[in-house]
């Protein structure tokens, strides 16, 4: 835990503000950790993991000496020293060659991890033909392979993967934006490679788009060309997010849930049927047509209407007396009406 | 490699036996065929099988892309998309609302609602003026510049407060106003830690 002070002056409380959480949320910063045992190979794929998300990047020169699945309080420490809630720490040893261990963390806590081992076969952006995107750019995503609806790892790794890519969220797309794909890829768990892995692989492409006109109006014709890099990881240890932690995690404000339409609904035929509510009309003041008679100096207000108004009511209650009173009752509406 | 697309010429629309499923907020498309074990194991068949498969994705989830309600501003196309459906995890949890104040705690048990603007004017009846009710030429000094104070009641008011008797009562009507400003200061400072 760091220690919080009240902040002295604007600037550095302004620095607190933009830590602090917020209903919607900046883009995750990427904190790139070499660790202990960090090469060159890892070094290299790092690089180009962070050229893909950039700017939200940050990358750590010096080795760290951090074994996240023993202890993870230093990692904890680190993603709230520099405000990153994705971190990428790269280890490499005889049992686990070129690794690299995904972090991610909510409230600076540790939310879940998974180690990506990177088979020798890799190539990076310079492998390639120098056909490059711009920097900050939101790819499109492609998860191929059935696996990533139904395995919690895969689907763990496809979470990881679109948050670590994103980008900013907004609901407007520029379409001259859409340069580049991320696709990943694995095949069904059944295989009969199990040599390699229990889990199958995960193959990590990133291609160029390139539109051409089409025939079709309003649709273009896309072709692909790979930039790199291209990886093909190999699952290792996984730690899954906790079930009270990740309900949390996911938890909508209330700011942001879309708000319920009342009284609106579609029919059968899609057509929107709504029901809505008048208030009470005042017919007191309705105009009605004006005669000398319906002066308000000529309302017979006495007693005696008074209780035949009462007896209205009462007519179904007491029958014995209704006849009799009933014929008045009729008599005096008559006589409204000639009126 | 490119040279031969070029001339196959890949079909803009693309059939799958199970339909993919697109996440357009995330700007996301989801394949669930199962690929070709075989293909994928071979190193000389998995990239051209992998760029296939991914373009033939690529192309629908475009073809969805396009066909969202466009917005032209300038040069410009902008594409409106929809909420994301795939749920990732926040970074940091929904901020809370803040705590109310020790005034606010007492106002909403007392039901004491909040007063509109009141203005800073008031009209002076004796000199036909609308004067400030606080701040230069304030309605609340009144007495501060008044070059004759009436004096307060007779002869007990004199005899009990014999201290202050003999005070300018131009400085004492002041002194109150600063010990107001003063206790004022002090609640600010409670209210906000509390």
């Amino acid at each position: 835990m760091i220690r919080s002070t009240k902040p002295k002056n604007n600037r550095s409380k302004r620095a607190i503000e933009k830590k602090e959480s917020k209903i919607v949320e900046n883009s995750k910063t990427a904190l790139f950790i070499p660790g202990n045992t960090s090469n060159k190979a890892l070094h290299d794929i790092t690089v180009d993991l962070s050229a893909l998300k950039k700017p939200f990047i940050k990358r750590f020169t010096k080795k760290n000496s951090i074994l996240p699945f023993e202890d993870s309080s230093s990692l904890e420490f680190l993603s709230e020293k520099n405000d990153a809630s994705l971190l990428i720490l790269s280890t490499n040893n005889k049992k686990r060659p070129n690794n690299l261990t995904f972090i991610r963390t909510f409230d600076y806590k540790v939310y879940d991890m998974i180690e990506l081992q990177a088979l020798a076969n890799y190539k990076l952006f310079e492998d390639f033909k120098k056909t490059t995107f711009q920097v900050g750019l939101k790819p499109l995503f492609a998860f191929q392979g059935h696996i990533f609806d139904i395995h919690p790892t895969f689907i763990q790794i496809k979470s990881l993967f679109l948050d670590m890519f994103r980008g900013e969220q907004s609901n407007l797309q520029d379409v001259a934006g859409l340069q580049y794909v991320v696709s990943v890829s694995a095949v069904e768990e059944d295989d009969n490679d199990t040599a390699i892995s229990k889990l199958p692989l995960v193959y990590f492409r990133v291609y160029k788009l390139k539109t051409y006109k089409s025939n079709e109006p309003k649709l273009a014709r896309i072709e692909l060309e790979e930039t790199g890099p291209r990886i093909n990881f190999k699952i290792g240890r996984v730690q899954h997010a906790d079930p009270e932690i990740e309900k949390e995690a996911m938890r909508v404000p209330k700011q942001l849930q879309p708000k319920e339409r009342k009284n609106v609904q579609t029919d059968s035929v899609g057509d929107q049927v709504a029901k809505i509510h008048v208030g009470t009309q005042d017919l007191s003041r309705l105009q009605t047509r004006k005669m000398k008679g319906l002066k308000s100096k000529y309302d017979q207000i006495n007693s005696d209407e008074e209780v035949e108004d009462e007896f209205v009511d009462a007519i179904s209650e007491n029958e014995e007396e209704g006849e009799e009173e009933e014929v008045e009752v009729d008599q005096h509406v008559l006589k409204k009406r000639k009126l | 490699m490119s040279t031969n697309t070029e001339i196959t010429r890949k079909p803009v629309t693309v059939d799958k036996p199970i339909e993919v499923e697109y996440d357009l907020g995330l700007l996301c498309v989801n394949d669930p065929q199962p690929l070709e074990h075989t293909k994928l194991t071979d190193a000389t068949k998995r990239e051209t099988y992998l760029k296939e498969t991914t373009r033939d994705n690529v192309q629908l989830l475009v073809n969805q892309i396009l066909s969202l309600p466009l917005q032209k501003k300038d040069s410009i196309t902008l594409v409106e998309l929809p909420g994301p459906i795939f749920k990732l995890p926040r970074e940091k949890s929904i901020p809370k609302p803040r705590e109310p104040t020790r005034w606010e705690k007492f106002a909403s048990k007392k039901g004491i609602q909040k007063k509109g603007k009141q203005g800073k004017l008031v009209y002076d009846e004796e000199t036909k003026e609308w004067v400030n009710k606080w701040g230069y030429k304030g309605a609340n000094k009144k007495v501060d510049n008044q070059w004759l104070v009436e004096a307060d009641g007779g002869d007990s008011a004199s005899a009990e407060n014999s201290e202050t008797s003999l005070m300018d009562p131009r400085k004492l009507q002041r002194d109150e106003r600063k010990k107001l400003i003063q206790k004022n200061l002090v609640q600010q400072k409670r209210n906000r830690e509390q």
